[in-house]
């Protein structure tokens, strides 16, 4: 009944920092900004260690492809509770050009490798809001998936999860090895506290390079231009209601 | 959103420290904590109610202070220690990676003969003079080198509380433990059921002595485990 489960944790520019982009508006400016774990994949790590206390889970496995500051997101994990790490080298510079495709075939060969049966993934990562690394992984390993888990729940060799969808909630079951992506709701992830920190420290972390893993790097998809969503212009104050109503007429809204 | 690291900043280290100032450092920065498996002994722990608990190493004058913790598997070595006292009644007992030293104290408070504090971190040794001047117990020996591969003739009971907390470390601890166990010391260990002690090999020789249900803050902070063991070798 024990599960293994892996979770993927992705560095992303942390969620409060003023996003700029680049003057070659290829990317955005990542150099000197604060990074910090995906906050979805915070819930990822959250609910695999929920998994681990209620004894469902046995092992909880923190995997991050990405530069050598990757593994400050792994510890951040281990301090969280997962109980190893596996660090996927990716040089800062190919980074960029690392798509969903190839994070899920990384993803999908660790599942093998490490005999997961459940791997768990943010709903989207809030860097590129691609939102496509869980149902890929699943298409992959040809296992059913779960995505935008509000509440997860084991039964025999099954797992009850109630997803968040347009419109409320869809309960679903998936048989076991299966892939949850998880939504904001799914839980709140904990403050990690100094000895949980300190524990974290003595915890491996396993680097490995994608080609280790037998995954191709190759482009898919080209970034044509990469710009600034439109300002949004000021409005204005009207006197009274007629003014408004003849604004709204002028600007043929009503 | 939790806590998040921000690489290394200088770190002012207590290694260098005259003992009289790591002293006041550790009473500066620790609870006298009772809440624990053995309520009987008092100890500078660094609990919730300290400014450290919540503070990124970086703001720490100790470096990794595993001392301050009463890990799961010390509680449940200390704890069967003091309501087993036959065992190590006149004996010569080793503290292996002491922390706080409650598992040493607890082999004084039961009347062993000589107990031997080991621990690298020497903030840890400064911490166990504290806290046996706290309980009233004499601390015979402190010894701050790495043990592990040492022969071991000198000591009847080794103790190891919660040290099997990382696969290939487990390993090296366990394979001396059990040199240690087939030269006749009288090795007991206590685990909370870490994923390094349960998956290894030598565990099939390991007989349970004794079960503990941990306190409520324990399993707070613990992540999932609720129970401690305490194993030797059969």
């Amino acid at each position: 009944m024990s599960l293994r489960v892996l979770v993927g944790c992705k560095r992303v520019i942390d969620y409060a920092v003023k996003i700029r982009v680049r003057p070659d508006k290829l990317g955005v400016v990542t150099d000197g900004v604060k990074h910090s774990m995906n906050p979805f994949d915070e819930i990822a790590i959250e609910e695999a260690v929920r998994l681990k206390e209620k004894k469902i889970a046995k092992e909880v496995i923190a995997v991050s492809c990405g530069p050598t500051q990757a593994q400050e997101t792994i510890r951040t994990a281990l301090a969280m509770g997962a109980d190893r790490g596996i660090h996927v080298e990716i040089p800062a510079k190919e980074m960029e050009k690392l798509e969903p495709l190839h994070v899920s075939k990384i993803l999908a060969k660790l599942a093998e490798q490490e005999q997961a049966e459940l791997v768990i993934v943010g709903k989207q990562a809030i860097d590129d809001d691609s939102n496509a690394t869980a149902q890929m992984t699943a298409a992959l390993l040809d296992w059913p998936q779960a995505t935008f888990a509000s509440k997860l729940e084991k039964t025999d060799g099954e797992l009850e999860v109630t997803r968040e969808v347009d419109g409320g909630l869809e309960t679903i079951k998936v048989k076991l090895p299966a892939v949850v992506s998880s939504d904001l709701r799914l839980n709140e992830p904990r403050y990690a506290t100094l000895p949980n920190i300190m524990k974290a420290k003595k915890k491996k972390i396993a680097k490995m390079k994608p080609k280790d893993l037998g995954v191709d790097l190759a482009s898919h998809l080209e970034v044509v231009e990469v710009v600034d969503p439109p300002t949004r212009e000021a409005g204005i104050k009207v006197e009274d209601v007629d003014t408004l109503v003849t604004k709204l007429k002028d600007a043929g809204r009503i | 959103m939790g806590y998040r690291y921000c690489g290394a900043r200088p770190t002012l280290t207590t290694q260098s420290h005259p003992p009289q100032i790591v002293k006041e450092q550790i009473l500066a920065e620790t609870e006298l904590s009772h809440k624990h498996l053995t309520p009987e002994l008092k100890l500078h722990l660094i609990t919730p109610t300290c400014r450290l608990w919540t503070s990124p190493p970086p703001h720490s004058p100790f470096l990794d202070p595993f001392w301050a913790f009463y890990w799961p598997g010390g509680q449940a070595v200390s704890r069967f220690i003091l309501d087993n006292a036959h065992l190590v009644k006149g004996k010569r007992v080793l503290d292996f990676g002491c922390g706080c030293g409650a598992s040493g104290l607890a082999a004084k408070t039961s009347t062993a003969k000589h107990v031997t504090f080991n621990d690298i971190d020497k903030v840890a040794l400064e911490a166990v003079l504290l806290n046996g001047y706290q309980n009233n117990i004499v601390v015979d020996s402190l010894l701050s080198s790495n043990l592990i591969g040492s022969p071991s003739g000198q000591y009847d009971v080794v103790l190891v509380g919660d040290m099997l907390y990382d696969t290939e470390f487990a390993h090296q601890v366990l394979c001396w433990l059990q040199n240690l166990h087939e030269s006749g010391s009288l090795v007991i260990i206590g685990d909370p059921g870490r994923f390094a002690l349960e998956s290894h090999p030598l565990k099939k020789l390991l007989m349970c002595l004794g079960k503990y249900e941990l306190t409520e803050a324990t399993i707070l902070e613990n992540r999932g485990y609720t129970q401690a063991f305490v194993w030797t070798f059969r």
